[in-house]
This record gives C-alpha cells, sequence and structure tokens, in this order.
C-alpha cells in the first residue's frame, strides 16, 4: 500500500498532530517489553523503571518518569508508514538520537523533511529525509534522518 | 568477557547470542498498538504481516536476557541512539536468528556508554533482514556524581 501523497518533492514537510506523551502512553512501552518477550497472548508487567515510577526515576538521578526514546523513534516511523506505507518495514534505513528527555505530558509533534529524491532504472524511487521530534515549543526532543526505497 | 552477569558489566567484544525464534502474529501487534502504528500491515490478519522495524530493539533485550540473566545492574540504561537498516521484509511466521557483539564501550563526559552491533537473519536461509546499531547510556548520572551520591 503506498500513501496517495507520493510522489514528494526535495523540501516538503510534514508533521504529525501533537500527541501529549501521557503516563499511559510510556507505561504502553513498558509493558509491551515483558509481553512480547513472553508471548503467550497475556499482558504481563515489569519491576518499576524510569519510564513509570516516579520513586524508582528519581532514584535514577531523573526529575520524574521520562519517555522510552523508542516511542518517539516509533512515531517517526509511524508517520514514515503514514506517507511510504510498507517500503518502510521492506528497505529503509532510520537512524535516530535521543538529545532531550520527554516528560510526562510534554506535547510531542514528529516531523520529516524530504532531503532528496533519487530514480532508478529499476523504478525504485529513494526518498532521503531529516526526521525529528519537537514539543510545542520548537523545542528538538529527538533528530534523525531516514532513507525509503519506494518500489 | 562479561557475558553470564549483568548488562553493565558487559564490554567491547563481548558476544551476545545467536538466539533463534518465530515471529508471531501477536508480537507484531502489540508492539504496533503500543506504539500507535494503525497499519494494517502491522494490525491486519495473519497474512500480510511485516515486522515494524523499530521491533529489532526488543531483540537487544532479548539477547540482554539470554547473555546477561542477572538483570540490569545497579542503573537504568538510558536509550541514546537508534540506527536500523531493512535489506529485506521480515514476515510473519518466519524463524529468525538474531545476535549481536558489543563493539564498543567508553566513557563520554563522566558516562559509560555502550554501543552493540546486531544481525537479524532468515534461519531458512541464511538471508540478512534487519542490521541494527544501538548506544546507550549505562547510568543517567554521570559517575562521579553516582559516586558522591552514594557516599552521602
Amino acid at each position: 500500500m503506498t500513501n496517495p501523497r507520493l510522489p514528494l518533492p526535495t523540501g516538503t514537510e510534514i508533521r504529525t498532530a501533537p500527541r501529549p506523551m501521557t503516563r499511559e502512553r510510556m507505561r504502553w512501552y513498558v509493558d509491551a517489553q515483558p509481553t512480547i518477550g513472553a508471548d503467550d497472548g497475556r499482558i504481563h508487567t515489569q519491576p518499576p523503571t524510569i519510564h513509570d515510577d516516579d520513586a524508582y526515576a528519581r532514584k535514577n538521578g531523573l526529575p520524574g518518569i521520562i519517555a522510552d526514546g523508542m516511542i518517539s523513534t516509533n512515531w517517526i516511523q509511524g508517520l514514515l508508514c503514514d506517507l511510504f506505507g510498507e517500503a518502510v518495514a521492506s528497505r529503509s534505513r532510520l537512524r535516530t538520537k535521543y538529545i532531550a528527555p520527554i516528560y510526562e505530558d510534554q506535547i510531542v509533534i514528529a516531523a520529516v523533511r524530504v532531503t532528496s529524491v533519487a530514480h532508478t532504472m529499476a523504478g525504485v524511487t529513494s526518498y532521503a529525509l531529516d526526521v525529528w521530534c519537537e514539543d510545542d515549543a520548537g523545542k528538538m526532543l529527538t533528530v534523525g534522518e531516514a532513507l525509503v526505497h519506494v518500489a | 568477557m562479561a557475558v553470564g552477569r549483568y548488562v553493565s558489566d558487559l564490554d567491547t567484544g563481548d558476544v551476545l547470542g545467536p538466539v533463534e525464534y518465530v515471529l508471531s502474529p501477536f508480537v507484531v501487534r502489540e508492539y504496533a498498538h503500543a506504539n500507535e502504528m494503525h497499519h494494517p500491515f502491522f494490525q491486519g490478519l495473519r497474512e500480510g504481516l511485516v515486522m515494524p522495524p523499530t521491533l529489532i530493539h526488543l531483540d537487544k533485550l532479548r539477547l540482554y536476557n539470554h547473555a546477561c540473566p542477572a538483570g540490569t545492574g545497579p542503573d537504568a540504561r538510558i536509550h541514546y541512539e537508534y540506527d536500523c537498516t531493512v535489506h529485506e521484509p521480515v514476515r510473519v511466521g518466519a524463524r529468525l536468528s538474531v545476535g549481536g557483539r558489543v563493539t564498543q564501550r567508553f566513557t563520554k563526559r563522566g558516562r559509560d556508554m555502550m554501543i552493540i552491533e546486531m544481525e537479524l537473519h532468515d534461519v531458512a536461509n541464511g538471508r540478512l533482514l534487519v542490521s541494527y546499531r544501538d548506544t546507550v547510556l549505562l547510568a543517567y548520572a554521570p559517575k562521579q556524581v553516582a559516586k558522591e551520591a552514594a557516599a552521602s
């Protein structure tokens, strides 16, 4: 499935709607880890983490719980899937770096900007993109690059 | 070599895995749901389901659990960088083999950091499906701060 917005010209910038990084969103990711590890169809939980337990987070030098970095990476990946469909899971690269913690209820916007488009003889279009998450004040939280090959 | 104890003991050159498993529809759908990726190729019926590339990050935890059964260690890790290349789609039902190696452990601005490089292969034909490079801080507080906190 390919998004009808394709092709995207160089310079195109697309953002998700703002999402608050709620305590629940952080916990969904925490609980997903042992649940997926068990792979038995039931939900599993794990001992306190810096993503779901304020006291444990403070013990580790943080002011309170912070989001697992993979949530922002996944929100970027989700936006890429909105644009490029299954190609993201077929032939792609995504690199993200977490440059600022994301705290409870901080607003997060995922964004991508097309930096180049290349067409091959085989009919594949390769999109290079800058990707990032920012808060509602424009503060950068997660930054990176992506490359998606669309057949 | 520090395999067999805590994740925080891992050092450059340590080899993790390989570990084999079969990618299930439950794992793909559950991970996609937890991350609000409601795309049909992640959350549809079994036929056509494909692994979200980011799921490779949980294979790192699979390797940690295998190589370091004693657990995390004294401090919580903080993920710093994710770098994943998908060479071919990973389909539900595939038997997979994941392995990794600690390529660097170093100190930056007083914090211990570690880089692990991993590969996910299709057991049936040996093809490389996903490459992953993961960088973590082994503790949020710099070493000196942690020492002072422990002493007080």
